[in-house]
C-alpha cells in the first residue's frame, strides 16, 4: 500500500551543484513540486521540486552536497490514494527512474549513496509520536499482539485525550516482537509502546526513536510507614545497567535528584536556570513553590468534590427498575472524555448568558443571490449562516479584544490573542466535536465555507487530529438547523465566551410605522463573568447583531 | 537459656553494609540490634576480603618498587620475608585495628550487637543460635544484610593446598608452583601477592580476556604489562579436572590455551566467582522472595516483597562491593525512619588493586555500545604524562567516555598505578553531569597523574597540547 519511491535530481543545467539549502524534514508531507532542496549553480540557485505529493521517507543530502542529475537525494512514499493521487502524473522524472515501485526492492545500482540501511529486517521501537498533549494519555486500546504483521501507518493502539481519541500509527510495516504497554497506562510523547521487527527493506534508519520516555518514571506513591503496605511487588534491581541511559538526560547533581525525590518532583518537568541548563536547587524548590500556588485545574472534575470547596451531596442511588423497564446504555467514548471537562467548565466558570436577536434579512438573501452563483460555477459548496456568524464573530472579537483572552494559570493575568482562531462544535454520530477554523480574520466567505465543509466532514468520519481541535479562541455552537429559540451554552474553556445559535424565524418588527417581516436570528452568548463585564457582553452582542444585520460593517 | 530483645530494627550481619545500616538507623533515632555470627564485627570486606588484601598487596608493592628501582641505579639487597610477621601486622594492626574500630562505634551508638547465627522465625522474628544460648529478636523493621561467599567448583577435591581467598589471605606459605583458577579481580590480586612474594603463579580464566567486566583495551595494557609476573595467562580456558596426589596437585585443562596433559602446581587459589547467602537465613519464614541463584530482589527502596523487611548489599545483586552497599544501607535505614530516599546512583565505581591498577565507573565501552548510546571516546596515555615518566610508570592510560552530542561524562577507566585512587572525579562527573568542558577547564595540579583526567576532557575538547591534537584547526 505503500509506494516507496527515489527522489532523482532533474536537468539543473550543470555538471555539479552545491546543495545550500535544505527545504524540508524527513517526515513531511510535501506537495507535488514542493522544493526539497535549494541547489546553486553558477547562474542561480534553484530549488529540486518533489516528484509528486508524499511524505518525505528519507534523504541522503546535507547543505554543502555536490549533486548531479540523476543522483538520488531521497525516498517518498506517494500520498494515500484518496488524495486526488496525482502521483502518477506529476513525476518529471519517472522516465529514468528505475522500477522502485515495490516497497521492498533494494537499490538498483544507484551510483549515489542512500545511506537508509535497507534490506535485512531490524528491531526497532515504535514510539508515539507527537500528540499534541504535554502530559501523558491514557491507552485505552491495544489493537495490536505479538507476532501481528502491520503495514505502515496501521493503528496499534488507541490514545485518549481529554480532546478526543486517535490511533498511534506504526511507522514501518513489520511485525510486532513486543508490546510494551497496556489498556490503561499511561503515555507521552516519544514513549516506547512496541517493537517491531521491519520488513526487510524499510528504511528503518528514519524514525530514531526518542529516548524512552523519562515520564515513565512517574513518582509512585510511596509508602513511608513501614508498618503499612502489605505486599510489595519487588522490581528486579540492576543499579547500574541502563541508568545512565533512564536519567541522563536530566542535567543536575545527586542531590538535586533526592530532593526531587522526597517532593515527588518529576524532574523531566523542571526547566534548569544554571549554566547550560542544569537543575539547580532553587529550580526545584520553585517548581514546587508554582505547583502549590497554581489553582488546581481538576478540582472539581472529579467526582470527589469537595476540593474545590464545593461541598454537595451525593447523588441517591435509585433503582429505575422499581418503575417500570430500563436498560443501561454505556456513555460514548466522547461523552465519557468531554464530561469531566464541561463539568469543570460549568462549576469553576461563573456564567452569564446574554440573549439577543440579530436582523439577518439582508444577508440570507445576499447568500441565497451568492449559492445561485455558487451552483452555476460548480464551485462544489455552499454558503452557510455559519460562515457569516464566523466572520461577524472575528469581527466582534477584534472590536472587544477581552473576548479573545485566556486567564492565566494563576488568575492574575489575561493572555490576550493576536490570532482569531475560532471553534465550531459539530455534532457527530459519535457525539459533540469542536473542531477549529483558524485565522478566521484573513479568510474570505469562499475559503471557510470549503474549509467548513471540509472539517465538518473530517468530524463526521471520526478523522479529526488532536491539533485540529486546539488552539480556539472563541466557539460557535449552532443549533440553528435543529430549531429552539435560545440555549445556555457552556464556555469551552480556556476560552472566555462561547456563542449558542438558535433557530431563525420570520418575525414582525416595527419600524416606526408598520410592522414588516423580518429574519431574526436568535443568539445566546455565555461569557466568563471573571474576565468579562456584562456591559462589555451586551455591547459585544449588539455588534455582533449589527454587522450580521448588515454584513457590510464587516469590511469597514 | 534464651534471651528475648524488642527492637524497632534488626540488622542481620555486621559488614560493611550492616554496620553501615545499623548505625545509620541509630543515627536516626532508631533502636537497632545487629547479628553476627563471627566475633570480630566487619564481614568479609574487613576480615577477609578488601582490607586484608591491601595489607598484602602493599607488601607486594614494596617489594616490586624496590626490585624496579635496581634498573634505575638504586640496588637493595635480598629482601627478607617473614611471614610470620607479615600475618601479624595484617591481622593485629591492619584488619584487628578496623574491627575494633566499628565495635566501638556500636556501643557509642548503642547499636546491640547478638553473636549468634540468625534465622528468620516470622515476618516479626529471628532466632539467633549462639554460643551462650539462644536468643529472640522480635523486630518492627528488619535489614538483610547477609552477604555472599565464595562459590566452589564441584570437579574441586578437598585438599589443604587447594584454597579460596580466606585460605590465601591467611599466608600459610609461599608455595613454588601456584595455578589461580579466575582471572578476576580476586585472583588478580592474590596472584599479585604471590608472585611478589617469590612463587610462579598461573592464571587461567575462561573468559578470552581478564577482568572481563572491563574494557579490552584497558586490560591489555595490564596483561601486556603483568606478562613476565605470571608464568602463563590462559584465557579461553577452563580447567576440568584436578587430581589430588602427595607430591602436587595435577590440573587437566581444556580450551583454547590449554597445555597439554596435566601440569603440576603445589597449590590451587580457587577465585570463580562469589554466590548471594540468601538460602542461609530461612527467609521463607518471614516470607521473602529469594530466588534460585540465592538473590533476594528489592525495590529501589531496598524492600524486599515483605513491607518491613529490607535487604541490601551482595545478597540483593551485582555488584557485589562493599561501597554498594553501604549506600543501599543508608537508603534502607533512611526509607526506615521515614524518609523517602531511594538507590538511584548513576554509577558504580570498580577496582581492581592490580600492578598496574585497573579502575573504571559509569558506562565502560563496551555497554555504551550495547546500550547504543552515542558516544566518543578520548584516551590520554601516560607516556605524555611528566608524572608517570618520572615515577618510571608511562603503561597507564586514562580514558573517558563521553555522550558524543553534550560532552557529558559517562565513565571512565584508568589502567596505572594509583588509578584507584584517581578513579572519584570521574564518578562524581557522571554523577553530578559535568561534561567534558567542566572537567576539563577544572585545573589539575602538575605534575598529577591526576592531572591525565582533565587532560583527556581536553583530548575530547581538542584543547590538548600535550599530545598531538586531531582536533586542531587544518592550515591550508
Amino acid at each position: 500500500m505503500s509506494d516507496i519511491q527515489k527522489i532523482l535530481v532533474p536537468d539543473v543545467g550543470g555538471d555539479e551543484v552545491e546543495i545550500i539549502e535544505v527545504c524540508v524534514a524527513v517526515g513531511d508531507s510535501l506537495e507535488a513540486d514542493e522544493g526539497i532542496v535549494t541547489v546553486e549553480t553558477d547562474k542561480a540557485s534553484m530549488d529540486i521540486p518533489a516528484p509528486m505529493a508524499g511524505e518525505l521517507v528519507s534523504l541522503s543530502v546535507n547543505v554543502g552536497d555536490k549533486i548531479k542529475e540523476g543522483d538520488v537525494i531521497g525516498e517518498m512514499k506517494a500520498a494515500s490514494a484518496e488524495s486526488e493521487a496525482p502521483a502518477a502524473e506529476a513525476e518529471p522524472a519517472s522516465e529514468s527512474a528505475p522500477a522502485a515501485q515495490e516497497a521492498a526492492s533494494a537499490p538498483v545500482s544507484e551510483p549515489a549513496p542512500t545511506p537508509a540501511p535497507s534490506g535485512g529486517s531490524e528491531i526497532i521501537e515504535v514510539t508515539v509520536p507527537d500528540i499534541g498533549e504535554d502530559g501523558e494519555v491514557d491507552v485505552i486500546e491495544v489493537l495490536v499482539a505479538v507476532g501481528d504483521e502491520v503495514q505502515e501507518e496501521d493503528g496499534l493502539i488507541t490514545l485518549e485525550t481529554d480532546k478526543a481519541t486517535m490511533d498511534v500509527p506504526s511507522s514501518h510495516a513489520g511485525i510486532i516482537k513486543e508490546v510494551l504497554i497496556n489498556v490503561g497506562d499511561k503515555i507521552a510523547t516519544g514513549g516506547v509502546v512496541f517493537k517491531l521487527e521491519t520488513n526487510s527493506g524499510a528504511p528503518a534508519a528514519i524514525e530514531q526513536p526518542a529516548a524512552p520516555a523519562p515520564v515513565a518514571e512517574a513518582p509512585k506513591a510511596e509508602v513511608s510507614a513501614p508498618a503499612a503496605a502489605p505486599k510489595v511487588a519487588p522490581v528486579p534491581h540492576h543499579p547500574q545497567a541502563g541508568d545512565i541511559k533512564a536519567t541522563g538526560k536530566i542535567y543536575t547533581s545527586p542531590s538535586i535528584r533526592r530532593l526531587a525525590r522526597e517532593f515527588g518532583v518529576d524532574l523531566t518537568l523542571v526547566k534548569g536556570t544554571g549554566r547550560k541548563g542544569r537543575i539547580l536547587k532553587e529550580d526545584v524548590q520553585s517548581y514546587v513553590k508554582y505547583e502549590l500556588s497554581r489553582p488546581k485545574a481538576n478540582a472539581g472534575s472529579s467526582l470527589g468534590a469537595g476540593e474545590g470547596g464545593l461541598q454537595v451531596i451525593a447523588q441517591p442511588k435509585v433503582d429505575f427498575s422499581k418503575f417500570g423497564e430500563v436498560e443501561e446504555v454505556a456513555l460514548t467514548r466522547i461523552q465519557k472524555i468531554s464530561g469531566p471537562n464541561l463539568h469543570r467548565n460549568w462549576v469553576t466558570i461563573p456564567h452569564v448568558t446574554q440573549f439577543d436577536e440579530a436582523d439577518i434579512t439582508e444577508v440570507e438573501a445576499f447568500r441565497k443571490e451568492q449559492n445561485v452563483v455558487c451552483e452555476k460555477q460548480k464551485m462544489g459548496f455552499k454558503i452557510t449562516p455559519l460562515v457569516f456568524i464566523m466572520k461577524a464573530v472575528a469581527n466582534a472579537l477584534s472590536a472587544y479584544p477581552v473576548f479573545n483572552s485566556s486567564l492565566s494559570e494563576d488568575g492574575e493575568h489575561l493572555v490576550m490573542k493576536k490570532y482569531f482562531h475560532i471553534g465550531v462544535a459539530v455534532d457527530t454520530p459519535n457525539g459533540l466535536v469542536v473542531p477549529v477554523v483558524r485565522d478566521v480574520d484573513k479568510k474570505g466567505i469562499y475559503d471557510l465555507s470549503k474549509e467548513l465543509l471540509e472539517i465538518s466532514a473530517k468530524a463526521r468520519e471520526g478523522k479529526l487530529k488532536a491539533a485540529d481541535m486546539q488552539g480556539s479562541c472563541f466557539t460557535i455552537s449552532s443549533l440553528g438547523g435543529i430549531g429552539g429559540t435560545a440555549f445556555t451554552p457552556i464556555v469551552n474553556a480556556p476560552d472566555v465566551a462561547i456563542l449558542g445559535v438558535s433557530k431563525s424565524e420570520m418575525k414582525p418588527k416595527w419600524n416606526g410605522k408598520e410592522f414588516i417581516p423580518r429574519l431574526m436570528l436568535p443568539l445566546s452568548l455565555s461569557y466568563d463573568h471573571r474576565v468579562i463585564d456584562g456591559a462589555v457582553a451586551a455591547r459585544f452582542a449588539v455588534h455582533l447583531s449589527s454587522v450580521m444585520t448588515d454584513i457590510r460593517k464587516l469590511v469597514l | 537459656m534464651s534471651n528475648e530483645i524488642k527492637t524497632q530494627v534488626v540488622v542481620l550481619g555486621s559488614g560493611p553494609g550492616g554496620y553501615s545500616a545499623a548505625f545509620r538507623a541509630a543515627d536516626l533515632g532508631l533502636d537497632v540490634v545487629l547479628i553476627e555470627k563471627y566475633s570480630n564485627l566487619g564481614g568479609v570486606c574487613l576480615n577477609v576480603g578488601c582490607i586484608p588484601s591491601k595489607a598484602l598487596l602493599h607488601v607486594a608493592k614494596v617489594l616490586d618498587d624496590a626490585k624496579d628501582m635496581a634498573a634505575h641505579g638504586v640496588t637493595f639487597g635480598q629482601p627478607e620475608i617473614d611471614l610470620e610477621k607479615i600475618r601479624q601486622w595484617k591481622d593485629k594492626e591492619v584488619v584487628g585495628k578496623l574491627t575494633q574500630g566499628v565495635g566501638g562505634m556500636a556501643k557509642m551508638r548503642k547499636v546491640k550487637v547478638v553473636n549468634g547465627y540468625g534465622k528468620f522465625t516470622s515476618d516479626k522474628t529471628i532466632e539467633v543460635e549462639g554460643a551462650d544460648g539462644n536468643t529472640k529478636v522480635t523486630f518492627d523493621n528488619a535489614i538483610i544484610a547477609c552477604g555472599s561467599s565464595v562459590v566452589n567448583l564441584p570437579f574441586i577435591p578437598e585438599d589443604d593446598r587447594i584454597i579460596d581467598s580466606t585460605g590465601a589471605l591467611e599466608l600459610k606459605d609461599v608455595p613454588g608452583e601456584m595455578l589461580v583458577l579466575g582471572g578476576g579481580i580476586i585472583g588478580l590480586e592474590m596472584g599479585t601477592v604471590y608472585s611478589s612474594l617469590g612463587a610462579k603463579v598461573s592464571v587461567v580464566e575462561f573468559a578470552d580476556q581478564l577482568v572481563p567486566a572491563a574494557d579490552a583495551d584497558v586490560v591489555k595494557i595490564y596483561t601486556k604489562h603483568n606478562k613476565p609476573r605470571f608464568e602463563s595467562i590462559m584465557l579461553s580456558t577452563k580447567v576440568v579436572a584436578v587430581d589430588a596426589k602427595d607430591d602436587g596437585l595435577y590440573v587437566t585443562f581444556e580450551g583454547k590455551n590449554a597445555p597439554e596433559g596435566q601440569v603440576r602446581y603445589d597449590k590451587i587459589l580457587v577465585a570463580v566467582g562469589r554466590k548471594p547467602n540468601g538460602h542461609l537465613i530461612a527467609a521463607d519464614k518471614a516470607g521473602v522472595n529469594v530466588d534460585e541463584r540465592g538473590f533476594i530482589n528489592v525495590t529501589n527502596e531496598l524492600r524486599t516483597n515483605v513491607a518491613n523487611i529490607f535487604a541490601i548489599g551482595d545478597v540483593v545483586g551485582q555488584p557485589m562491593l562493599a561501597h554498594k552497599a553501604v549506600h543501599e544501607a543508608h537508603v534502607a535505614a533512611e526509607v526506615i525512619a521515614g524518609k523517602k530516599h531511594v538507590f538511584e546512583p548513576r554509577c558504580i565505581p570498580s577496582i581492581a588493586y592490580t600492578d598496574p591498577e585497573i579502575a573504571w565507573v559509569g558506562v565502560t565501552e563496551r555497554e555504551a555500545k550495547e546500550q547504543g548510546l552515542n558516544i566518543e571516546v578520548a584516551n590520554f596515555p601516560w607516556s605524555a604524562s611528566g608524572r608517570a615518566i618520572a615515577s618510571a610508570r608511562t603503561e597507564g592510560k586514562t580514558k573517558l567516555i563521553f555522550e558524543k552530542e553534550s560532552g557529558r561524562v559517562l565513565g571512565g577507566a584508568i589502567v596505572g598505578i594509583n588509578a584507584g585512587e584517581m578513579l572519584g572525579e570521574i564518578g562524581l562527573a557522571v554523577e553530578m553531569g559535568a561534561d567534558a568542558e567542566d572537567v576539563g577547564l577544572t585545573i589539575h595540579a602538575h605534575p598529577t597523574l591526576n592531572e591525565s583526567i582533565g587532560l583527556a576532557a581536553e583530548v575530547f575538547e581538542g584543547s590538548i597540547t600535550d599530545l598531538p591534537n586531531a582536533k586542531a584547526v587544518k592550515k591550508k
